[in-house]
C-alpha cells in the first residue's frame, strides 16, 4: 500500500495513532513531564501509605485487601521511572501554547457553582454562573448576556429534570418559588 | 435458528413504546451530539450516565446504544461540512468528504455517508446477532482464572490501543485502577484510600468518573486551545438524495467497508480508527477512471467517503460482540456503556445472556429500529442537524458543562460529587494536553474491582497459591492474544514503514 504523502491535495497524510511511535517529541528535557513523574512517585507512596495500615486477618487466600494495592503501586511506581526517562529524552509531543484565561474561568466557574451549592443558594443560579463563566472561557465576553441565556437554560433544566424525572436537585430561594408554581 | 427466535421476541421487547421512545431519544441525541464539533458518543453516554438512572435498564440501554449510532451518524456531518471531525471515527471521513463540500457537493457525501452508516449499520448488527450466542457458548466454560485472564486481555489492550505510547497508556490504566480501590472492599469490608471522607468510603460513582475525566477534561482541554471557536460551516449543497450512478460508485465501498468494520470491530484495537483508515486507503488504492482523477486532485471523492462511513457503524456493532458476550469494553464509548451496565449492577457476559435475555435481545433488536430510524433523520431532516451547527460554540460548551454538573449533583444528591468531579476533570484534562488517553483510565476504573474480586477469590480457592492462573490453557491462550494484540500493531506498522521505505528507494 504505497501511500504517496505528495499526491495528497491538502497534505494530511492518513496515520494510524501507532504511526507516532517512534517520538514525534521535541527532543527537549521536558520539566512539565518530570512534574508528572513526581505525581507518579507521589501517588504510588500514597497507596503504599495506606495499605500498611489495614487490619491484617488470617484468612486461606493469604493475601488480603493490601494486596492489590501494592501492586498497583509498584506498577504507579516502575510507570514513573519510565515516565522520568520519557521527560529526560523530550519524547511528550510538543504541546500547543496554553490558554490559561480559559482554563481559569471555567475552573473558576465550576468552582463558583460548589461553593453557591454548598451555601445553599440553590442549583438555578449556581448553574447559571458557571454557565456564564464558561462561556466567557470559550471568548463570549459578554457576561451579562451570558448569565441571562444560563438563568433560562438551567431554570428549564431545573423544571425538566425536576418534575420530568424526579431528580432531586439542590434548592434556594428560586427553586422553592418554582416549586410553588407547580403545586 | 433459536438465534432468530430470540431476536424476533426481542424485536417484541424493543417495540415496546417506551422502548421505541428511547430509541428515538437516543438516536436524537447521538446526532445532535455527534454533530456537534469536538464531542463524540463515549462524552454523550457519559453525559447522559447519571441522568438515566431513572429510566430503567433495559430503556437506558437501548437509549445508549441509540446514541452510540447516532453518534457515528452525526460525526459525518461535523465531518464533512466543518472538516472538524467530532470523533477519531470519523477523521477519515473529514478527508474526501469536506472536499465535495467546498466543490458543491455537499449533499452527495452527506447522503452516502448516511446510506453508508444504514448499510454498515444493518448488516453488522445481524452479525452481531449471529455470532454473539456462539461466543457465550465459549465463554461459559470460563473460571476464574479466565476471566481474570479477559481482564488483563482488556488491560492490555485498552492500553496498547488507544494513543500513541504503551507508557502512557499503561500509566492511564494504573490511574484507573487507583480510582478502583478508593472504598470499602467487598471482600473485607476494609475501607481504602477515602482518607477519611464519608462520600468517599462507599466507593466512586463510575458516572463520576466518566463525566469527570470525559466531560469536564474535555472541556478545559478545548477551552486550554488559542483557537477561534467561531469556524464557519460550508451549507448543504446539492440534494442527499443518491442517484443511480453514485449509488453503482458507493456499493463496492459499503460492501467493503462493512466488512472491514465488523472484523476489526471486535477486535481490542481502539475501536473505528483502524477500520475506517483500513477502508479509506483501500478505496483509494483501488480507484479508477472518475475517482481515480477525483482522489489525486483532490476534487474528494464519494468511494472515501462512503467506505470508512460504513465501516465505522459496522464497527459500532462489532464492538458490542465482546462488551456483551465477554464483558470487554474495545473502546471509548463500549466502556462507557459498561458503565451503564455497572449502574444497574449488570456485569455483561455469558451470563447476562441466560439470565437477562430479554434485555439483551431486546437491545439488538433495538439496534435494527434506531439504524431505520436514523437514516429516516438524516436523510430527509438532515437540514435541521445543520442548524445545530450554528449555535454559538461558547453556549453549546456552557451548556454542555451545565448539565453535566446537573446530572452529577442530581443523582448523588451532594455538593460533593461536584468536588470530585472538579478534580477528575483536572486530571483528565492534564492527561490530555499531554497525550495520555482517557479510555485506559475508565477501563481500569470498572474492571479493576471486578479483576480484583477474580484474583482474590481464587487465591482463596488455591490457598494463596499464584499458579491457578496459569492453571488453564483457555488462559494462557488468553494471555497469548494479549501480548500479540500489543505488539501485532506494532509490528505491522514496522512492516509497513519498511515497506514504504522500500518503496521509495525501489
Amino acid at each position: 500500500m504505497a501511500a504517496e504523502p505528495q499526491q495528497n491535495a491538502a497534505g494530511e497524510d492518513p496515520r494510524l495513532p501507532f504511526d507516532d511511535e517512534a517520538g514525534a517529541g521535541t527532543g527537549k528535557r521536558d520539566v512539565a513531564g518530570l512534574v508528572i513523574a513526581v505525581s507518579l512517585f507521589a501517588l504510588a507512596a500514597l497507596i503504599v501509605n495506606d495499605a500498611s495500615g489495614y487490619v491484617i486477618r488470617r484468612s486461606y487466600a493469604r493475601f488480603g485487601p493490601e494486596i492489590v494495592p501494592y501492586l498497583v503501586a509498584a506498577g504507579i511506581a516502575v510507570l514513573g521511572v519510565l515516565t522520568v526517562v520519557m521527560a529526560w529524552r523530550g519524547k511528550f509531543e510538543a504541546r500547543e501554547p496554553l490558554n490559561y484565561g480559559g482554563v481559569l474561568w471555567l475552573t473558576g466557574g465550576v468552582i463558583a457553582e460548589i461553593i453557591m451549592l454548598y451555601s445553599g443558594t440553590g442549583f438555578i443560579p449556581g448553574s447559571a454562573v458557571l454557565f456564564a463563566c464558561a462561556a466567557r472561557a470559550f471568548g463570549q465576553t459578554t457576561l451579562l448576556l451570558n448569565l441571562g441565556v444560563g438563568l433560562v437554560m438551567s431554570t428549564i433544566l431545573f423544571v425538566l429534570f425536576r418534575y420530568g424525572l424526579g431528580l432531586s436537585l439542590p434548592s434556594g430561594p428560586v427553586e422553592r418559588f418554582i416549586d410553588l408554581l407547580f403545586r | 435458528m433459536d438465534t432468530f427466535i430470540l431476536l424476533f421476541e426481542g424485536l417484541g421487547t424493543a417495540l415496546q413504546p417506551m422502548n421505541l421512545m428511547f430509541a428515538l431519544l437516543g438516536v436524537m441525541l447521538g446526532t445532535a451530539v455527534g454533530v456537534m464539533p469536538g464531542i463524540g458518543p463515549a462524552l454523550t453516554v457519559a453525559l447522559l450516565l447519571p441522568v438515566s438512572l431513572s429510566f430503567g435498564a433495559t430503556g437506558s440501554m437501548i437509549m445508549f446504544a441509540g446514541i452510540y449510532y447516532g453518534g457515528m451518524y452525526g460525526g459525518a456531518i461535523s465531518s464533512i461540512l466543518l472538516n472538524t471531525p467530532g470523533e477519531t471515527a470519523s477523521i477519515m471521513t473529514a478527508l474526501e468528504g469536506n472536499r465535495m463540500a467546498k466543490r458543491g457537493r455537499g449533499g452527495k457525501a452527506l447522503g452516502a455517508a448516511a446510506f453508508g452508516s444504514f448499510f454498515g449499520g444493518m448488516f453488522a448488527t445481524l452479525g452481531l446477532a449471529i455470532v454473539a450466542p456462539f461466543m457465550v457458548m465459549v465463554a461459559l466454560s470460563f473460571g476464574t482464572a479466565e476471566y481474570f485472564a479477559l481482564m488483563v486481555l482488556s488491560f492490555m489492550t485498552v492500553s496498547a490501543a488507544f494513543g500513541g505510547s504503551m507508557i502512557r497508556g499503561l500509566t492511564a490504566l494504573f490511574i484507573g485502577l487507583t480510582i478502583g480501590i478508593v472504598g470499602t472492599d467487598k471482600l473485607t469490608g476494609q475501607v481504602r484510600l477515602a482518607f477519611g471522607v464519608p462520600e468517599m468510603s462507599d466507593n466512586i460513582s463510575i458516572a463520576i468518573v466518566a463525566v469527570g475525566l470525559f466531560a469536564i477534561g474535555e472541556t478545559l482541554y478545548l477551552a486550554s486551545q488559542h483557537v477561534n471557536h467561531k469556524a464557519k460551516a460550508q451549507a448543504v449543497s446539492g440534494s442527499v438524495w443518491l442517484n443511480w450512478g453514485d449509488f453503482k460508485r458507493c456499493i463496492r465501498p459499503y460492501i467493503r467497508g462493512t466488512g472491514l468494520g465488523f472484523l476489526f470491530g471486535p477486535l481490542p484495537t481502539g475501536g473505528a480508527e483502524i477500520p475506517t483508515f483500513l477502508s479509506y486507503t483501500t478505496e483509494k488504492r483501488l480507484a479508477t477512471g472518475e475517482a481515480r482523477r477525483e482522489f489525486d486532485e483532490g476534487l474528494g471523492a464519494i468511494e472515501g467517503v462512503a467506505g470508512p462511513e460504513a465501516a465505522n457503524n459496522a464497527s459500532a456493532a462489532g464492538t458490542l460482540i465482546p462488551l456483551l458476550t465477554l464483558g470487554l469494553p474495545t473502546s471509548a464509548t463500549a466502556a462507557m456503556m459498561l458503565a451503564g451496565f455497572q449502574q444497574y449492577g449488570l456485569q455483561p457476559g455469558p451470563l447476562l445472556f441466560t439470565n437477562n435475555a430479554e434485555l439483551v435481545w431486546g437491545l439488538v433488536a433495538s439496534l435494527f429500529i434506531a439504524n431505520l430510524m436514523l437514516v429516516v433523520l438524516n436523510v430527509p431532516f438532515i437540514g435541521i442537524w445543520v442548524k445545530l451547527l450554528t449555535i454559538p460554540r461558547p453556549w453549546l460548551y456552557a451548556g454542555i458543562l451545565t448539565f453535566a454538573t446537573l446530572g452529577i449533583v442530581g443523582a448523588q444528591g451532594s455538593p460533593f460529587a461536584l468536588v470530585l468531579l472538579l478534580g477528575f476533570g483536572l486530571i483528565g484534562f492534564v492527561m490530555r494536553r499531554f497525550g495520555y488517553p482517557l479510555a485506559p483510565a475508565l477501563v481500569g476504573a470498572i474492571l479493576g474491582p471486578l479483576a480484583e474480586e477474580q484474583l482474590r477469590r481464587g487465591l482463596m480457592i488455591n490457598r494463596g497459591d499464584w499458579w491457578f492462573l496459569l492453571n488453564s490453557n483457555i488462559a494462557l491462550t488468553i494471555y497469548a492474544i494479549a501480548l500479540l494484540s500489543v505488539f501485532g500493531p506494532r509490528l505491522w506498522a514496522l512492516a509497513r514503514r519498511s515497506r514504504r521505505r522500500g518503496g521509495a528507494t525501489g
